[in-house]
């Protein structure tokens, strides 16, 4: 469970103590660049995105009565903030994206790069979320279920499934590395 | 129970992120040396999460990432304004300072709501130290105990207790005290009373402690209060309602009733009314204490319909007057003083002359006031109304009737002057009228009154001069002096009024009326022919028309009116003339009223009618084929009319529907969008 500290600094965020907030901002913000990373898979956006949902976090504090909620409200606001930024994107032609890494398919491992990134996007967003938080941050599964709201066997199951799919994807390269 | 190898992705997968059990991993392991497939999987997971360890890693944020973040959120935020609003902040989290704050919140409000009610919070009054201390005077004995600081609540006794102590203060001052009050008593009621309240407010601050004095006043206090009543000056007086047989024997009762209670009867009125019953007031004067006593017996003489018991306090203007007179009192010795010193000056004797007779008089006035006072404070003042039972009982009917007769007759005229000419003592005319309209049609109007012993032979009479429409009697009783019903009250009879109504014949309704059509070749001779029979029957023609349409058929129109006696003689006769047709008869059947059948006019409106010899133009194929295209076109005019409305109605509703699923699919499409 979360401990009395913990909690203390949550409940002083809800009430407006600025400290408090950029003490949690200090220790939530790569959870929340994992998450926005897994949705975007771009760093200067996942890193805007992160950004914007503290502010708004910060606006909106006093909405939050439960303490305890903290972390998986502003994992929910960081996750809206990044889909907003991907659909606002999506208006843009999707064949630029697709042309620059052709430009610069050069070497073995930007081929791989590429392989991984449709690999992850054809994931679903949970599982992204999932996969980038043990990546990034190797997040114990617990710290996870907290901050998306999953129970174990329900996150066992996401982790799971999300290799096996990315492993579907990737089955030439990884034949071709073995 | 699924298996490892049913979840072997699970299972692989927590495996490479280390967040399997001691016991999970060996049992995964054992599976892999079994299961083949599995193994291959386990390879292949083993490669991928590597891969994507390194691919994250390079992706992985630089160590000021945080900073960073915190340094951009300062720049969007910017911390308003440090000092106090922080200090307000951070006080704001301490739980004692919010329930402080409630509170004081709740304080205001309060104090909000006393400036808007102007309601003064209960505090301490200083009258009440001021009326404590006027106890505190008049007890002698509990000086020390009588408490310096006095609790706020005993504020009001301590008040009522200084002007009750004021009150008699005046009462034992008068030098006159009134007949029935001893003087010696009027100097002890006022200090017991006062001793027993102090001793009870002393009770309640020091329990215990003056027992035995509270005791001691306590045994006063009976007597304080009695004879604090006897000072009063009270007048009583009530008032009852009752009501009675018989007037007389009530009378002699109270008189008896008042000599047992040792009073008197100071007035007694009565009054007849029309149907002989009585009913008065009596004035009895008891003494007070018998009042009661008195009342009780006075229900017993009947039926008590109100009783009303007042008491008025005439003490404080009695003995207003009374300190008034003692300085009038005072005032008259002086001058008469000074008429016995001062006698060489006669102006001012005339003028202490003249002041002595206006304090004198004022002395009478004042002397008269008080012995009314007494008076009316000695005996106590009953006034019993006092009314026979059945008051309202009539004395006697009157019998009014009124007749309504509706007459026709052939001269309206004559029959106006022969019943004009019926006037006597006895008949009276109060109004007759004759009218004429433009039209020549002649009606009578009369009113009469008629003595009681010949109105039927009148009425009679009068209705032998036409014929009778309508005849109506209405008779009323009135019941005069009361009202209600009586057994043995008399009852008369009235004069007869008679409204008459003559009109012509003519005017009169038909008995019964009668329309047929004739058919004959000559339309003209008939018509005549007619007339005859019509004559001949006792008829009279109305009214006749001939006429001739542009295809040479023939018409006559006459209408006639026959007594119903030749009615049947006449319909029968007709059968001479041509083919009858179209027989309709209405009968007017006048229910109620009384008809002489026989002499009743029957109308009948015949006509007599040719067939013309010429084809008329609606007929044929031509006006059929016009007919029949004109009438399609209607019908197809009509139906698009009706398509048009059709239209017109289902079409806004078409469009809402159409908006209304694009709506949905539009919001069903973001919603997917964002589920991306």
């Amino acid at each position: 469970m979360m401990d009395a500290n913990e909690r203390e600094m949550y409940r002083a965020a809800i009430h407006g103590d600025r400290d408090a907030f950029e003490m949690i901002i200090r220790t939530h913000s790569r959870a929340l660049f994992a998450i926005a990373y897994g949705i975007l898979q771009n760093r200067e956006e996942a890193e805007d995105a992160v950004q914007d949902a503290f502010v708004k976090a910060w606006k909106s504090h006093w909405r939050l009565r439960d303490p305890g909620k903290f972390p998986a409200w502003l994992c929910m606001i960081a996750r809206y903030r990044a889909r907003d930024v991907f659909r606002k994107r999506r208006t843009v032609p999707i064949s630029d994206e697709m042309t620059e890494p052709v430009e610069s398919e050069t070497t073995d491992t930007t081929a791989l790069d590429r392989q991984l990134y449709f690999a992850l996007a054809a994931l679903p967003e949970l599982h992204r979320s999932a996969l980038t938080l043990r990546y990034f941050e190797e997040m114990d599964y617990q710290s996870i279920e907290k901050l998306l709201g999953l129970s174990n066997g329900a996150l066992r199951g996401i982790l799971g499934r999300a290799l096996a799919s990315m492993r579907e994807h990737l089955k030439p390269a990884l034949a071709s590395l073995e | 129970m699924a298996t490892i190898h049913d979840e072997i992705d699970n299972w692989l997968a927590a495996d490479v992120h280390a967040q399997l059990s001691e016991k999970e991993r060996h049992e995964l392991h054992t599976h892999l040396v079994e299961c083949p497939t599995c193994r291959k999987l386990y390879q292949e997971n083993k490669i991928m999460n590597q891969i994507l360890e390194e691919k994250f890693m390079q992706e992985k944020q630089d160590a000021a990432f945080e900073q960073r973040m915190v340094a951009r959120f300062h720049d969007r935020i910017p911390d308003p304004s440090g000092g106090i609003s922080k200090l307000i902040v951070d006080l704001m989290r301490l739980r004692a300072m919010q329930i402080t704050a409630v509170a004081a919140v709740l304080l205001a409000l309060m104090q909000v709501g006393h400036l808007i009610t102007r309601e003064q919070p209960s505090f301490k009054e200083p009258a009440a130290t001021a009326g404590y201390a006027m106890v505190d005077k008049l007890e002698t004995r509990n000086k020390q105990v009588a408490a310096t600081n006095a609790p706020p609540s005993f504020g009001a006794l301590g008040k009522s207790d200084s002007r009750r102590a004021d009150e008699a203060t005046t009462f034992a001052t008068g030098s006159t005290a009134p007949q029935n009050v001893p003087v010696p008593a009027a100097k002890s009621p006022a200090q017991p009373d006062k001793k027993v309240r102090s001793a009870e407010i002393e009770r309640t601050i020091v329990p215990g402690s003056n027992e035995s004095v509270a005791e001691g006043y306590g045994t006063s206090s009976e007597t304080a209060t009695t004879s604090s009543s006897m000072n009063r000056k009270l007048i009583r007086s009530a008032e009852v309602e009752v009501e009675i047989a018989s007037f007389d024997d009530a009378i002699q009762k109270i008189t008896a009733l008042t000599n047992e209670e040792r009073g008197y009867v100071a007035t007694t009125s009565s009054e007849k009314q029309a149907n002989g019953k009585l009913k008065g007031k009596v004035v009895v004067k008891v003494l007070p204490e018998n009042l009661d006593r008195f009342l009780q017996k006075i229900r017993g003489l009947g039926e008590l319909k109100n009783q009303t018991l007042g008491t008025e306090d005439v003490t404080k203007a009695y003995f207003d007057t009374e300190s008034r007179l003692k300085n009038a009192r005072v005032m008259e010795q002086r001058l008469i003083d000074m008429l016995k010193k001062k006698s060489d000056d006669i102006n001012d004797l005339l003028q202490v002359e003249k002041e002595l007779g206006r304090v004198r008089e004022q002395i009478e006035q004042m002397q008269g006031e008080l012995k009314y006072w007494d008076s009316q404070v000695q005996f106590a003042t009953v006034t019993i109304q006092l009314s026979e039972k059945d008051m309202e009982e009539p004395a006697a009917f009157l019998l009014k009737e009124r007749a309504q007769l509706a007459l026709y007759a052939p001269d309206v005229e004559k029959i106006y002057n022969d019943i004009k000419s019926l006037a006597s003592p006895k008949t009276q005319i109060k109004n007759a009228q004759l009218d004429r309209d433009n039209t020549g049609r002649v009606s009578a109007r009369i009113s009469m009154l008629i003595a009681p012993e010949e109105s039927d032979a009148q009425i009679a009479h009068v209705k032998t001069m036409g014929r009778v429409q309508n005849f109506q009697v209405q008779t009323e009783r009135v019941a005069q002096g009361g009202s209600g019903m009586s057994e043995n009250a008399r009852t008369k009879r009235d004069k007869v009024e008679l409204n008459m109504t003559i009109s012509r014949e003519e005017q009169e309704q038909a008995f019964q009326e009668t329309s047929l059509r004739i058919r004959t070749s000559a339309v003209d001779d008939r018509a005549k022919e007619l007339r005859n029979l019509a004559e001949k029957h006792s008829g009279r023609i109305r009214s006749s028309t001939f006429s001739r349409d542009p295809d040479g058929r023939e018409f006559a129109n006459v209408t006639l009116r026959v007594p119903m006696r030749n009615y049947n003689a006449l319909m029968q006769s007709l059968g001479a003339l041509g083919k009858v047709e179209n027989v309709s008869v209405q009968r007017q059947d006048r229910s109620g009223a009384q008809v002489d059948e026989a002499n009743a006019p029957a109308d009948m409106s015949i006509q007599v009618y040719s067939q013309g010899n010429i084809v008329s133009s609606e007929t044929g194929l031509i006006a059929t084929l016009r007919n029949t295209l004109g009438q399609g076109a209607a019908a197809l005019a009509w139906s698009l009319r009706m398509i048009g409305v059709a239209l017109a109605f289902l079409a806004p509703w078409a469009i809402a529907l159409a908006a209304i699923i694009w709506v949905v699919r539009r919001v069903v499409r973001v919603r997917a969008g964002r589920g991306d």
